[in-house]
């Protein structure tokens, strides 16, 4: 058996022209000369994937010497974007890689160019997934990502007459092609049936699930390297498959449609990513999507487990399970289900080594993104599930009613089971329940959840809740998608904060030199000129690098608060326009962001910025001031470009409502200073880079709270206090923006005077025009800008999410290095 | 379905001789069983050892041989695959049948 791989994968020039050489002529069947660009973009990924699992293989083999504690990492979105890049960084091969193609004539960057985004998420949830996956192996922990392998990912953005257009994004297509089957790994994953109540041979009753339908899930294994080549772990993401049933069906006549039929129901399972961020209420489909996923992973990890356990009692020790969000609760009555039905535990020790082994993290305080599912279908689809979980319930609740006697008046917030006009299983209380650990994503989340969401379970388990602040990895959001800052960094500071994000405190001391300062902001410059490329190529319009750059980009949600920033685009066009007061300083105001495809409101955002900049733009006594840009299709590859070329962050969601944020931290750690309220991780990131090097602005989370409760907030009395509100709120009522379809932005006037502005637009509006100011004046001084966006960089090292992932290998998993 | 059947010691030891009790076989399987026990057999060994794959239907249709045979009679399991024990497993039908490694155990621990 060969073993030395040593020309073939090695790492240096030579070595990696090989291997593309060979892929050419092995895995595509081609010769050299009637090589393409995209033939080298696929050679270039498979001679990167023979060097990942070199050391994927390596590193499981250490794995396994050393009997490590493993962590299971539950989501049902990973927001991977490119691989391809990212991956040469880690091996720390980019440089060489650059090398090679410019002796075969060709251009890196355009190679890396052509890769589709791995687009399996959302939002913040998918790429907080992704973030903590390269953190875990970095610093060398065994940790895995276990979700779904949807056919599609999320939509494609296209903008059609300035309305967001849904397109099926088949991301598969031109991926980097890493990902490795593992067929002799599928398992067979029982759905629906039914319960027969019988009685067992020891006279007990024993509920038999019958009748049920199979479906496969076969893994497949996308390699997640660390920095610094050492450790290699996986994604393991599962794909759905119909059972061999079929195969059988075929020979008999009158079923082959039937099965075909079946085949392909089986495999809609993992076909596409739902698009929205809020609850499916009473969605089959997205019900058995979390199932597949929660039976795969513990079929997977009781398998691997077994092989060198005979027994139970270390399950805790060599397993942690995280659940994020509440889409993966079922693991819960997953492992229970497994431990008592299929392993003839008894209950009590089967709860003990459940509630130790699982831990959940909530990302979100919206109430409707909190799922709930009618009693009756999960009857339908998970019977022996919900018996499992009733019996959870009442074991709890009695549990309860020991433990703080005067509780019975308050069962009914704790109950897993909600007795509503329908009968629901509270999703989060079952993930609260079965866990040992309760952790929020910033301290005033992880506060709001004590105080607020979840009093009733804080009061009863106090201990178990605890705060683990977001954070983001460093490597991918600014060694790769700001290469220029990096080398500036690494020549200025050493290369120590690629995995040591807190050296860069050092930077400070360069804050206010002056050659340091303009190299800095000679580098913002040429992002800037990047991104203003990528505006006219993808939105056909002409902005100047040299205005100041102010950038909301996230998913489109009336808590966001995109709305806020346009009233402020469009009172500082009126001043121009009305008043003849020109801005201090230049701005291009830049939007990107996907809508959820059922979201109405946010959809004509969308509709409301493009309309906005049409006319901003097209008129003359603009043409110096300001610009709007709505970039389409916002993806991970897209933020990459945006992001180092911010000069303000816009996160300026009403306080309370954004559990943490992490794109507030990628502008940050950039160089962009943050236009902010106190919500989420912006009151960390206030504390971290210091009052003087942040606008924050608007009411607290306390305060709007209280003005809620007491019903004192009155959107019309600020209306009437000022003229400013005033005109905005008339030219949205009015034709300006709309000459073609008058009326369209009525229902913003509605939402916001009539309907009690549940978002704070209007308290918070003059607040945001004040601090808008104050930013133009800063701006203004360039030295003064560059050393406050220089201090930001300097001081968003505790916002890596390599600390992140510590605390939670420390405090909520147990689990160390293998090295 | 084909289905080898021999009495030993007044059991009826019944063997599948396909590998597949699906949906297709369990019918079929399942008449046969029926028939059995109407004529009379109330000590039964399903030996499952050529076995390697029983899906819901096929469960279905031994959990029903059972309830056919009713009280005072005995339908036991011999030579089960680890796939298919699992299966009996999901369905906590291992505990509700009594399962021997062969058929002579089966039968020890039926006379014994």
């Amino acid at each position: 058996m060969p073993t030395d791989y040593s020309t073939h994968l090695s790492n240096d020039r030579m070595g990696l022209q090989r291997s593309i050489a060979w892929h050419l002529r092995y895995s595509l069947g081609k010769n050299w000369a009637d090589r393409h660009n995209r033939d080298l973009f696929r050679c270039l990924s498979l001679a990167v994937r023979d060097r990942l699992v070199e050391r994927l293989l390596a590193t499981e083999s250490r794995y396994q010497a050393q009997g490590v504690k493993r962590l299971y990492y539950l989501c049902i979105e990973f927001l991977i974007g490119r691989s391809l890049e990212n991956n040469l960084y880690n091996l720390e091969i980019y440089q060489e890689c650059g090398e090679a193609f410019r002796a075969l004539g060709a251009d890196l960057g355009e190679i890396l160019e052509m890769e589709n985004d791995a687009a399996l998420g959302n939002g913040g949830l998918g790429r907080l997934a992704a973030c903590f996956l390269d953190s875990l192996a970095t610093l060398g922990l065994p940790g895995f990502g276990y979700g779904i392998n949807y056919e599609f990912g999320l939509f494609r953005q296209e903008i059609d007459n300035g309305y967001q257009r849904e397109k099926p994004e088949q991301w598969k297509a031109e991926a980097a092609p890493c990902q490795i089957e593992r067929r002799d790994e599928a398992c067979l994953i029982p759905l629906y049936g039914r319960i027969v109540h019988d009685i067992d041979m020891n006279g007990d009753y024993n509920p038999m699930w019958m009748d049920w339908q199979v479906i496969i899930g076969v893994p497949f294994d996308i390699p997640i390297a660390g920095y610094g080549r050492e450790t290699v772990n996986y994604l393991r993401l599962y794909e759905a498959r119909g059972s061999s049933e079929f195969d059988i069906r075929i020979f008999n006549e009158g079923d082959y449609f039937q099965a075909v039929q079946q085949k392909i129901n089986s495999e809609n399972i993992t076909k596409i990513l739902y698009p929205s961020d809020m609850m499916e209420p009473g969605r089959e489909l997205r019900l058995v999507q979390e199932y597949f996923l929660v039976a795969c992973a513990l079929k997977d990890i009781v398998r691997r487990y077994r092989l060198q356990h005979q027994d139970w009692t270390e399950f805790p020790q060599k397993v942690a399970i995280q659940l994020n969000d509440t889409h993966p609760a079922l693991a819960v009555a997953e492992l229970m289900r497994i431990l008592v039905d299929e392993n003839a535990q008894e209950w009590d020790e089967a709860w003990s080594i459940t509630q130790r082994t699982m831990a959940y993290t909530n990302h979100t305080l919206l109430p409707e993104a909190l799922e709930k599912w009618p009693v009756r279908l999960l009857d339908h689809v998970l019977p022996r599930h919900l018996q499992i979980i009733c019996e959870i319930n009442q074991r709890f609740l009695a549990r309860a009613a020991e433990i703080q006697p005067g509780i019975p008046g308050r069962l009914e917030h704790l109950s897993i089971v909600e007795e509503e006009s329908e009968k629901q299983i509270n999703m989060a209380r079952l993930a609260i329940v079965g866990s040992h650990s309760v952790n929020g994503v910033s301290q005033l989340h992880t506060q709001l959840l004590k105080e607020d969401l979840l009093p009733d379970f804080y009061r009863l388990w106090p201990e178990k809740f605890n705060n683990k602040t977001n954070g983001v990895t460093q490597r991918r959001w600014l060694l790769v998608a700001n290469p220029r800052l990096a080398d500036l960094l690494c020549r200025t500071i050493g290369e120590g904060w690629i995995t040591e994000a807190e050296r860069l405190r050092h930077l400070e001391a360069y804050a206010k030199d002056p050659p340091f300062q303009a190299e800095f902001l000679a580098i913002k410059r040429a992002n800037k000129e990047r991104l203003a490329r990528t505006i006219w190529k993808t939105a056909r319009i002409r902005v100047s690098p040299q205005s100041l750059f102010d950038i909301q980009a996230k998913r489109i949600h009336e808590y966001k608060r995109q709305l806020l920033m346009v009233m402020h685009i469009i009172h500082e066009y009126l001043t121009l326009v009305e008043d003849g007061l020109e801005p201090l300083v230049p701005r291009t105001y830049v939007f990107a962001g996907k809508a959820a495809p059922g979201y109405w409101a946010a959809k004509q955002l969308i509709k409301l910025i493009h309309s906005v900049g049409e006319v901003v733009n097209k008129d003359a006594r603009c043409r110096d001031c300001m610009k709007v840009a709505f970039i389409p299709d916002y993806k991970v590859s897209l933020a990459e470009k945006i992001i180092p070329a911010a000069d303000l962050s816009e996160q300026i969601s009403t306080a309370g409502k954004e559990a943490s944020g992490t794109g507030n931290m990628k502008f940050a750690l950039n160089g962009a200073l943050t236009m902010g309220t106190l919500d989420g991780a912006n009151v960390e990131i206030l504390e971290a880079v210091g009052e003087q090097n942040i606008f924050i602005f608007g009411l607290n989370a306390p305060k709007i709270s209280q003005m809620r409760a007491a019903g004192t907030y009155h959107p019309r009395d600020y209306c009437r206090r000022h003229p400013e509100i005033q005109r905005v709120m008339e030219a949205f009522s009015s034709s300006r923006f709309c000459p073609g379809e008058p009326g369209l932005f009525q229902w913003i006037c509605r939402r916001l005077l009539d309907e009690g502005d549940e978002y704070f637009h209007l308290a918070d509006f003059m607040p945001y025009v004040q601090a808008q100011a104050e930013a133009s004046r800063e701006y203004h001084s360039p030295g003064l800008w560059a050393r406050k966006a220089i201090l930001n960089v300097a001081r968003m090292g505790r916002f890596s999410s390599d600390r992140t992932i510590t605390e939670y290998a420390r405090e909520i998993w147990e689990l160390e290095a293998a090295r | 379905m084909q289905i080898e059947e021999k009495v030993i010691e007044n059991i009826l030891v019944v063997t599948p001789l396909e590998k597949r009790l699906d949906a297709s076989a369990a019918v079929d399987f399942k008449g046969k069983m029926v028939d059995w026990i109407n004529t009379g057999h109330r000590r039964i060994i399903l030996d499952l050892s050529l076995v390697d794959f029983v899906d819901s239907s096929g469960l279905g249709a031994i959990v029903s041989c059972l309830k056919t045979l009713g009280e005072g009679g005995d339908l036991v399991i011999s030579g089960i695959e680890d796939a298919v024990l699992s299966l009996f497993q999901l369905t906590r039908m291992n505990r509700v049948f009594q399962i021997f490694p062969t058929p002579e155990a089966a039968i020890k621990g039926l006379t014994g």
